[in-house]
């Protein structure tokens, strides 16, 4: 048994360690979700503040779900999805040999992504962004969620499948 | 045959080797690589992690006021603590006084005492005793008159300026007012202790004192006094004291003129009604008064 696991949130460094892994990811969830940046900075500090006041009640392991949660309810109803704007690095040093033929295409291609996102469902788009970007594993997103691992792996394909066919103009 | 789901399995490299080849063939494959090249490219807005730390200890500090503002609450527990002592101990202080009862002019009261004795006071009266003591001693001191229901039990003691009386269990009446002191016995036995003489009165007599003199006077007609059914009686009785108690019952100002006040008055009063209370005194005495708003004037009859 981890002897970390059995500190309380109250304490300084077990709150800074929480709020370091996690805020980045808490902030990205809800952008990806409903596209805006300050409702998801705002989320972050909802959630964090929310996780001092009920430090006591919440354990260290419970406390990611939990903030999760807390960030989720806030715009619950509330927002509207606005579009998802994502930057993309950039891989021109690395790829100098490519024609720019190749690069506009790339670029190309790119821009396709970028609007096929926004047309997916928020569920769908959050799972599929979430593991591209976060690397968050299949079963961390359905904890997120708080749906099965297999919902997960169901957003995740329908996305794909639409991805694709929007990409591809079908 | 591709199971459920096999894009999320192929982008998770979870796909068996027939199957990925089977994929691999298919002309979305192509696609699909890209995609997930693309995807991998891709980056979520920036996010200042110490500036949002920061923030949030902020964010912390303002949430403070909501543990301060209990502050006024605990202060008010104190004041209420403080109250709550204060109200015990005057409570406790205020048992160990004598408890007094008082009667203003026309005004009657009905007190019962702890041992359901009862006492009623008439106007202009008052009596005090000690309710924490009573089981002790039944000790009444009065100021006017009172009529007395004595409970069964130990001695009773009425203590008045003129004189005590005693009892252990009867019905009586004690008026003591300037100059004049009557004690009546409806019931059982009182014991009179005047100018430190007692005097024994049983059940049907009274005993009098008119301006430190003792006046024989016989025993009440009824068995309860008079005033206790709203007339004030009087049987040889110098007027003065007929129109003191008039004064008392009727709450006005009594003013004689040119009239013999010690002249010897028997007769009923109402307590309720002036002008026939007024009559009552008048008629007999062949005297004339006048009312006028709270002040009766009597004078004789050929003064006019």
């Amino acid at each position: 048994m981890n002897n970390n696991e059995q500190d309380n949130v109250c304490k300084e460094e077990v709150f800074s360690t929480l709020f370091s892994s996690h805020s980045k990811t808490v902030f990205n969830y809800i952008y990806y979700k409903f596209g805006n940046e300050e409702k998801a900075y705002d989320a972050v500090q909802e959630a964090f503040v929310k996780l001092w006041e009920n430090c006591g009640k919440v354990t260290p392991s419970k406390a990611k779900s939990y903030v999760y949660t807390v960030a989720n309810n806030l715009y619950l109803n509330v927002i509207k999805s606005e579009k998802v704007r994502l930057k993309h690095r950039d891989k021109v040093v690395t790829t100098t040999n490519e024609s720019p033929e190749f690069l506009m295409e790339e670029d190309q291609f790119k821009e396709k992504l970028q609007n096929a996102l926004d047309s997916l469902p928020e569920n769908q788009r959050t799972t599929f962004l979430l593991n591209r970007i976060d690397g968050k594993k299949y079963k961390e997103i359905a904890e997120m969620e708080g749906v099965s691992v297999k919902a997960i792996e169901k957003r995740m394909h329908l996305a794909l499948k639409a991805l694709r066919e929007k990409i591809d103009g079908i | 045959m591709m199971q459920e789901n096999y894009l999320a399995k192929w982008l998770n490299n979870e796909l068996t080797d027939a199957e990925l080849v089977e994929f691999k063939k298919s002309e979305e494959y192509t696609s699909y690589v890209k995609i997930k090249e693309a995807s991998s490219t891709l980056e979520a807005p920036s996010f200042d992690l110490d500036a949002a730390w920061e923030e949030h200890k902020n964010k912390r500090n303002k949430e403070q006021p909501k543990v301060v503002t209990l502050q006024p609450y605990k202060r008010f527990l104190q004041l209420a603590a403080a109250v709550a002592v204060l109200l015990v101990a005057s409570y406790f202080y205020l048992g160990t006084l004598d408890q007094s009862i008082s009667t203003q002019y026309a005004e009657n009261k009905e007190v019962i005492l702890p041992d359901s004795s009862e006492i009623v006071l008439n106007a202009e009266s008052s009596i005090s005793y000690s309710e924490k003591n009573w089981d002790k001693e039944r000790n009444i001191s009065l100021q006017g008159e009172a009529y007395f229901k004595v409970a069964k039990g130990k001695r009773f003691t009425v203590a008045t300026e003129s004189g005590t009386v005693a009892v252990l269990g009867t019905q009586f009446n004690v008026e003591n007012r300037n100059g004049f002191f009557e004690v009546t016995c409806f019931e059982g036995l009182v014991s009179v202790t005047f100018n430190n003489k007692e005097t024994k009165l049983p059940a049907g007599s009274s005993f009098l004192v008119i301006n430190g003199k003792e006046v024989s006077v016989s025993g009440p007609d009824t068995t309860t006094p008079s005033w206790v059914n709203k007339e004030s009686s009087f049987k040889s009785i110098p007027l003065q004291f007929v129109l003191n108690e008039l004064q008392r019952q009727h709450n006005v100002i009594v003013e004689t003129k040119d009239i013999d006040t010690s002249q010897l008055f028997t007769g009923t009063f109402s307590n309720t009604e002036i002008y026939v209370a007024l009559q009552s005194i008048s008629v007999p005495t062949q005297l004339k008064f006048k009312l006028e708003g709270n002040k009766v004037v009597f004078y004789a009859k050929n003064a006019e």
